[in-house]
């Protein structure tokens, strides 16, 4: 049976009347946040302090300059060029006998100016061996299966390595900005034990950072990561301990859950909300560090900055790691680089959508890929064992 | 299976659907197809482009306007330079031939073109070679093609007539032979050799 949309349709009027109702007062909180940003100390010390001392149940950004500064379109240099990589996979099937797991990376180089190119390729990758399947604690134990959260870490770990590559063969004269879809931060391995950080983040993605920042030495080489439409609130967050009536903050303390908060009246109110305000097409807002635990913990010299940047109608959030983010050049060649992105991809960085398209797995691909997997296991005259909600799920009766 | 391409003129295509009586081949070089009518080979097999497309890669992405803030046409292309890795350029040939013992037969080949065969442009010499008979003619007559089939032979004939340095009687004979095998539709037949004057 298929979805009664009949039935959906009611609930869909009584969710948009329902957002219509709440229109009024979420516009007082921005207000609000407004306000607040905009009257904030030129001398930030005091509320940095507040922000080191405080103990909140949310994260706050780190800040590292004005708040409400605003940073015009830097001009573009006449040659450059942009990689990206992107990946999709095909996840472990617990129904299938056959274990493995198929990791595809597109990877795009695209220069513009006096000698424009394009380089577009896609890599499959299939996983089936044990090592690839479970990554084990050094000295044995429980090991961690890669499937689900870990295969997406993995994934993100490929595409960089991707990057690594295309910024390897990449020509030396052109300055050049790396880009990867989505966040730096791992924030998936947070759930997971020790040796998992060390086998996908130390000996993955920062060894890749590692790589790109040493090719940045001889280069202007910078990297960045794009979260289109962003849901954060780390900046909105810093806006609430800056309201606290409390010296220093603590949630737990002094607004236990059956208290009124003072800032309540920031609730609802999304980073990406305050910026849309504040920022021009085009313009880039301070550059803020993340609070994230594992960057805290792991990230080191590629501690990750990010700074919201306004792309016609929409308010992106870039992220570099501290080592683009404190060379003035590289911060500005993100910038430009990206919002020319934006421009010429009509809102979305086209590098990554061209990288998207070339890693895209379809619904049919998935189909295609398990019937490529049987057809080869009968070939063999190996036994095809699937289980019974499988086999229902794809042969439907009445 | 057919024999496999070893022709070594530059390749032009690769063949991406075959069937009997026609041939669709991709263009290793955007914009770069053979002219309508132009006559092609794969493998063993003689083809007459019969119509050309440029058109994105997959199925689900169209291109759209890009231009209106450009100067020129070559800027579109420059700002984004991977359109020409997106877009491709097709052409569809109709069998009208085939080789075999150094002799050319026009009529269908027993086996369709082989998929991934590379094609070529068939150099002048082959091109007279092959119109010293007009057998292909009734092939072009009947054939499903997305023109009108008078339109086909007319740019076919210009083709052949190109190579030959007396392309006027090469035109004369061709105008005999298509008032044979039409000689019960005398309106088509008007059609084409109006186009020929």
């Amino acid at each position: 049976m298929s979805l009664d949309l009949t039935k959906v349709a009611t609930q869909v009027i009584n969710m948009i009347a329902g957002l219509k109702e709440k229109r009024a007062e979420q516009e007082k909180r921005l207000r609000y946040a407004l306000n607040t940003i905009n009257s904030l100390p030129i001398d930030l010390d005091d509320l940095k302090k507040k922000i080191k001392a405080g103990r909140t149940t949310w994260l706050v950004a780190e800040i590292t300059e004005g708040l409400n500064l605003r940073y015009p379109l830097p001009p573009l240099p006449p040659d450059f060029t942009v990689i990206a990589a992107d990946g999709s996979h095909i996840d472990v099937d617990r129904h299938q006998s056959t274990r493995c797991y198929l990791i595809n990376t597109g990877a795009v180089a695209l220069t513009y100016g006096s000698k424009p190119e394009a380089t577009l390729s896609s890599t499959p990758q299939l996983y089936s061996e044990d090592k690839d399947l479970a990554i084990t604690p050094p000295g044995g134990g429980r090991e961690q299966m890669v499937e689900g959260t870990v295969l997406g870490v993995k994934r993100s770990v490929e595409e960089c390595k991707a990057l690594v590559d295309l910024a390897s063969s990449l020509p030396p004269q052109n300055p050049a900005l790396a880009l990867l879809d989505g966040t730096l931060i791992l924030w998936g391995l947070e759930a997971y034990p020790d040796f998992v950080t060390d086998a996908l983040l130390i000996n993955g993605m920062l060894k890749c950072l590692d790589t790109l920042k040493g090719f940045s030495k001889d280069r202007r080489l910078a990297l960045a990561s794009y979260i289109s439409y962003p849901r954060s609130t780390d900046v909105l967050n810093v806006l609430r301990v800056a309201i606290c009536p409390n010296d220093v903050p603590d949630c737990d303390k002094f607004c236990p859950p059956e208290h009124g908060r003072d800032c309540e009246g920031l609730n609802g109110v999304r980073d990406r909300d305050i910026f849309m305000n504040l920022l021009e097409d085009g313009e880039r807002s301070a550059l803020f560090i993340s609070p994230s635990k594992i960057v805290k913990n792991y990230y080191n010299e590629h501690k990750v900055y990010f700074f919201y940047l306004r792309v016609g109608g929409e308010i992106a959030r870039v992220e570099i790691p501290q080592w683009a983010a404190e060379n003035e050049e590289l911060l500005n060649l993100t910038h430009g680089l990206v919002f020319d992105q934006c421009q010429r991809g009509h809102g979305y960085p086209v590098a990554l959508s061209e990288a998207h398209e070339q890693a895209v797995v379809t619904g049919a691909d998935r189909e295609n890929f398990r019937e490529l997997v049987e057809s080869t296991l009968t070939e063999e005259h190996l036994p095809i064992a699937s289980s019974g909600k499988s086999a229902s799920k794809r042969t439907r009766w009445v | 299976m057919r024999s496999i391409n070893t022709e070594v003129s530059p390749k032009i295509a690769e063949v991406i659907e075959a069937s009997i009586v026609e041939f669709t081949a991709q263009c290793y070089e955007l914009y770069e197809v053979p002219p309508l009518g132009a006559l092609v080979k794969t493998g063993d097999i003689y083809g007459i482009v019969s119509n050309s497309e440029t058109t994105g890669l997959e199925p689900g992405r169209k291109p759209i306007a890009r231009g209106k803030d450009e100067t020129s046409e070559e800027a579109v292309y420059e700002s984004s330079p991977q359109l020409s890795k997106l877009l491709r350029s097709h052409f569809t040939a109709v069998v009208v031939g085939y080789k075999r013992d150094d002799r050319i037969h026009q009529h269908l080949s027993p086996q369709p073109a082989r998929i991934h065969g590379f094609v070529y442009l068939c150099p002048p010499e082959e091109v007279e070679e092959f119109s010293k008979s007009f057998t292909f003619l009734n092939i072009l007559l009947n054939a499903y093609a997305p023109i009108p089939v008078e339109e086909l032979i007319f740019a076919t004939l210009k083709q052949m007539g190109h190579v030959r340095d007396d392309s006027r009687s090469f035109l004369v004979a061709a105008g005999k032979e298509l008032a044979k095998q039409l000689s019960s539709n005398i309106t088509r037949l008007k059609n084409i050799l109006e186009k020929l004057k």
